[in-house]
């Protein structure tokens, strides 16, 4: 992966990397993907299984209910009239 | 002109679409919960009537819809979505390929899919320098994501196409009419080459403005020899202009992946379980055609209120539909509001009775209406003392008998003693009322002085 | 279940060793009569009480609002919680080395890891009897350490145990598991663990848990597992497969498994980009560390908090899997490192279709020590990884039982069972600690 690479993926991504992050990771990933590049071997198969073992239809009724007080989880976070502080939009 | 349109509907759970939290909330922040604000540990479990009302608009839709379906992850990062992903669904929608009929016209529907929604972010402080108050009630409100072909050719028939898609999504899946401002959409418009999208309109009115507000600037752009830019804009409500979106500091890349903490669901099973239900606009086509009657007439009595439309079937199948529809958006729209509580199959069959009355001439045009207004009021139809409603007429019946009380004495041994009443009401009334109506409303009061 | 040590014992252990990130306060239990049972949940196993951090400085602060599932049944059982140990960052590691908070010592030497990620794990099942840990692993995070460290490390199959308040690595891929002594502990309290939580969907679709009686017979070792091994390992083994010939009356046979050779990279495809999706969430706005400074545009906000409070490993991870899901690099990997998972299941199929269990050892060599750690480049040390990763793909329940011992390390071998049947792995852990003389770290007062 070359540095380019490591800044847009980096900034995707947000994370901020030093200089010498940027070139440790991009030597690191390059080897990785040299490596990883075994699977253009492999055969391709459309598939949408996500998980390993079938998992279907598992589905909740539509009954409102609450196991976790909301001014418990409140008071984890920094807010202003219960409304949820955060940074700039612009 | 081509307008496309992506509209989002909140579905009207009583329950989030990923978690337990209930959809409606007071005080900001109160109607959340680990899974809602992306707590580490938390995990998303869908809700059953969430699927099922997606499926059900999809079919209405006349969309292909899918056997198997399952969710995916949409990353990008912004204050008001707590995971930093949207769960939605990005190469499985619950529906492709349908088509909507507005004004004789079919609109494309190339896919309807379910989506969480984000929290909702107020702007606080001078502008260019605003923080960010977060309420995340909102945050995981189940959405359908409807999306339409650019087959729409101006404004007009743009928000024409929302209007009747939300009347008819009233009734499939019980929304109200307050999504006429909460529904948002997204259009794509163009009039030349290139398209622009309006990002993120809310409410009927603002779609129509935003899109006449886009097309004349275009307009006059193509006329004055200019190119249109082809870039995203926002619609700024208090202006009513569309603004270009200051280009995103981040060309966002969303990287879908699949979700796997939910794993799939089998679409055919879940359809196979739903009545298909008939909707107002559909249910006036149908009546149009089949009693030929004008559409826009049956419109109207569908969208006053389904009962009103039963109403109307009923009476169109006992007398001329023609009548029928007189009746219903006469004498019967007029005391709808005292009817539609009483309806039932007693009061269908009172009023059915009354208009064929009316249809056989054994009562009069007025002597109808005034039963049905009797029947609003859950009165008696026939029942003349509380009936007399044609005040006019009881008095002067009422007048001649105190006068001559010898008629109500005779009638008794001969009926015909009545008939002096009904030559002087005739005379003095001057044709003003029937016959029969003042035979039937001379014998009521006589009957009433002797019983 | 006895010999619970006394709190101040612990506590000793705790400093030599560096087990638990965080243990409770109250240890009185220890002393109760009959001693409460104890236990221990991996730190990104969320239990009331404790902080939950998963190993990560970008979580200090976390306290769950809710027990895990998993952690609830346990507790529910009459179990002390003694506390939350130590792991890798996310579970992102093979020597827990990559932790936040402590690097757990190898209780044979204290000069060596104990493995990852559920390092703290092996170790406190390693040095405390009768104890029971709950381990998690995404590719290998409960056989590794369990190997490293000479105890038993049971995963079962993925879907089997409740994911609800385990802190996700990679969603398709995590399973909580057991690492105990001895066998007769997984066989009670794997059921305890197991069976369907409303609130995980994943843990709905499983047929009952079934440990009746299932004799294993025969096992398949794979070719493709025989490379690369320390030459220590592969006699260890060689003797352990000998045993079971001779002693147990098990048929072995040499299989081809050529598909193995695609796991080792379709999983850290896979892994990682699940896992920068569920990184993504942590900025410093609404649980664990906060950033105060507000005024900065959001962008530069998240970036500041998540540059400032992953490690090295993470942000490695975090870019790999984003990168792996971007559009132009998603077909190649991640969509292809699906299509490879469904190849190894079936070919996992295949061969346990005539087979009770795959078996190979653990790891390709023995708890390294820390200076050799270090040296190691990323590559290496996900190579490390590529015995344990296959079953971990495809969501197999494997085992990892002490085989041998070398320079007084423990090797481990890992047997791999067909979804669902933990039962023969429950066979083979019996009948071989029957007859395999283990062997525990002698830790002077």
């Amino acid at each position: 992966m070359d540095i380019e690479t490591v800044r847009k993926v980096a900034r995707v991504a947000r994370l901020r990397l030093t200089p010498s992050e940027e070139l440790q990771f991009a030597q690191d990933l390059e080897e990785v993907l040299q490596y990883f590049s075994l699977l253009d071997e492999a055969p391709q198969v459309d598939t949408h299984d996500f998980n390993p073992v079938r998992v279907a239809d598992v589905l909740r009724d539509d009954e409102p209910s609450r196991d976790v007080n909301a001014e418990r989880l409140r008071e984890s976070m920094d807010t202003y009239d219960d409304l949820v502080r955060g940074p700039r939009l612009s | 002109m081509k307008i496309g349109l992506e509209i989002h509907v909140q579905l009207p759970t009583r329950s989030k679409l990923f978690c337990s939290c209930p959809t409606t909330a007071d005080e900001p922040n109160s109607s959340v919960c680990p899974t809602c604000l992306g707590f580490p540990g938390s995990r998303p479990v869908l809700n059953r009537r969430a699927l099922e009302m997606a499926v059900q608009i999809a079919r209405f839709l006349e969309c292909r819809v899918a056997s198997e379906i399952w969710f995916s992850r949409k990353t990008y990062f912004y204050p008001d979505l707590p995971k930093h992903f949207q769960i939605t669904q990005y190469d499985s929608p619950v529906g492709v390929d349908g088509s909507f009929v507005v004004g004789g016209r079919s609109i494309g529907i190339w896919r309807v899919h379910v989506e969480e929604d984000p929290g909702r972010i107020k702007r606080v402080g001078r502008s260019g320098e605003e923080v960010s108050l977060i309420d995340y009630n909102r945050s995981g409100i189940p959405l359908v994501e409807i999306v339409t072909a650019p087959d729409l050719t101006s404004p007009d028939e743009a928000r024409n196409f929302l209007n009747e898609l939300l009347v008819e999504l009233r009734h499939i899946i019980g929304t109200t009419a307050s999504d006429e401002q909460s529904v948002r959409a997204d259009a794509n418009i163009s009039l030349g080459e290139e398209r622009v999208e309006v990002k993120n309109v809310q409410g009927l009115k603002n779609l129509e403005r935003a899109l006449k507000f886009e097309a004349s600037r275009q307009q006059k752009l193509l006329e004055a020899g200019m190119r249109v830019v082809r870039e995203t804009r926002r619609f700024d409500e208090e202006r009513k202009v569309t603004l270009s979106a200051r280009e995103k500091e981040l060309e966002e890349d969303y990287g879908y992946i699949g979700e796997p903490d939910l794993g799939v669901y089998d679409l055919s099973r879940i359809s196979a379980g739903l009545l298909e239900v008939e909707t107002p606009l559909r249910r006036a086509q149908r009546m149009s055609a089949h009693y030929v009657v004008d559409y826009d007439k049956a419109r109207q009595v569908v969208l006053t209120s389904m009962a009103m439309a039963d109403l109307f079937e009923a009476l169109a199948n006992a007398v001329d539909p023609e009548v029928a529809m007189n009746w219903t958006l006469g004498p019967i729209s007029a005391n709808w509001e005292l009817l539609l509580p009483r309806m039932n199959d007693q009061s269908t069959k009172e009023i059915v009775e009354v208009v064929q009355l009316v249809v056989g001439r054994q009562i009069t045009d007025s002597e109808g209406r005034r039963r049905i207004g009797a029947i609003a009021m859950g009165e008696c139809p026939t029942d003349i003392s509380c009936a007399v409603q044609d005040e006019a007429l009881g008095s002067l019946i009422n007048d001649y008998l105190n006068e001559h009380p010898q008629v109500v004495r005779d009638h008794a041994s001969n009926p015909k003693a009545a008939n002096a009443v009904i030559g002087h009401v005739m005379k003095v009334a001057k044709g003003k009322y029937n016959s029969q109506e003042i035979v039937e409303a001379t014998r009521k009061e006589i009957e009433r002085r002797t019983s | 279940m006895s010999c619970s040590p006394t709190p101040e014992r612990l506590i000793q252990l705790n400093e030599r060793f560096r087990i638990f990130c965080e243990m409770a306060e109250d240890l009185s239990g220890l002393q109760d009569y009959p001693p409460r049972p104890t236990f221990s949940a991996k730190d990104n196993l969320c239990a009331m009480g404790f902080q939950a951090r998963a190993g990560s400085r970008i979580l200090e602060g976390y306290r769950p609002p809710f027990d895990a599932t998993p952690v609830w049944r346990m507790r529910q059982e009459g179990m002390l919680l003694l506390g939350k140990t130590n792991m890798d960052e996310f579970g992102f590691g093979t020597f827990s080395t990559n932790s936040g908070y402590d690097v757990p010592r190898n209780p044979f030497d204290a000069g060596r890891a104990c493995g990852g990620s559920s390092g703290g794990a092996a170790a406190a099942t390693s040095l405390l009897e009768g104890h029971v840990a709950l381990g998690v692993s995404t590719g290998g995070s409960i056989s590794c350490p369990a190997s490293f460290c000479g105890v038993l490390g049971l995963t079962p199959t993925y879907g089997r145990v409740s994911r609800y308040g385990l802190i996700d690595y990679g969603n398709s891929l995590d399973k909580v598991g057991l690492m105990t002594r001895d066998s007769g502990s997984l066989r009670t309290w794997l059921p305890v663990i197991s069976g369907p939580d409303p609130k995980d969907p994943t843990s709905c679709v499983q047929p009952m848990l079934d440990l009746s009686p299932r004799k294993v017979e025969r096992v398949a070792v794979p070719l493709e597992a025989m490379q690369n091994l320390g030459s220590g390992v592969e006699s260890s083994f060689a003797s352990a497969l000998k045993s079971l010939q001779d002693d147990h009356d098990i048929l072995v046979e040499e299989v081809s498994m050529p598909s193995l050779k695609f796991a080792l990279s379709a999983y850290y495809v896979l892994a990682t980009s699940e896992a920068s999706t569920n990184l993504a969430r942590y900025c410093g706005m609404r649980f664990g560390v906060r950033n105060s400074n507000i005024s900065q545009h959001f962008n530069d906000f998240f970036s500041e908090t998540r540059s400032a409070n992953f490690g090295t490993e993470a942000k490695r991870r975090i870019l790999l899997g984003t990168y792996a899901r971007m559009v132009g690099f998603r077909d190649r990997y991640y969509m292809k490192a699906l299509a490879v998972r469904q190849l190894v299941i079936s070919e996992y199929k295949r061969v346990l279709n005539d087979h009770d269990l795959v078996l190979t050892p653990t790891m390709p060599f023995i708890a390294p020590r820390f200076a050799d750690i270090e040296k190691m480049r990323p590559l290496e040390a996900y190579q490390a990884d590529f015995l344990t990763v296959p079953p971990n793909l495809a969501g197999l329940p494997h085992l990892s039982l002490p085989c041998g011992y070398i320079e007084g390390m423990p090797v481990g071998m890992q047997a791999v069972a067909p979804h669902w049947e933990e039962r023969a792995l429950l066979d083979i852990a019996e009948r071989w600690t029957s007859k395999f003389q283990m062997r525990f770290p002698e830790v002077a007062r």
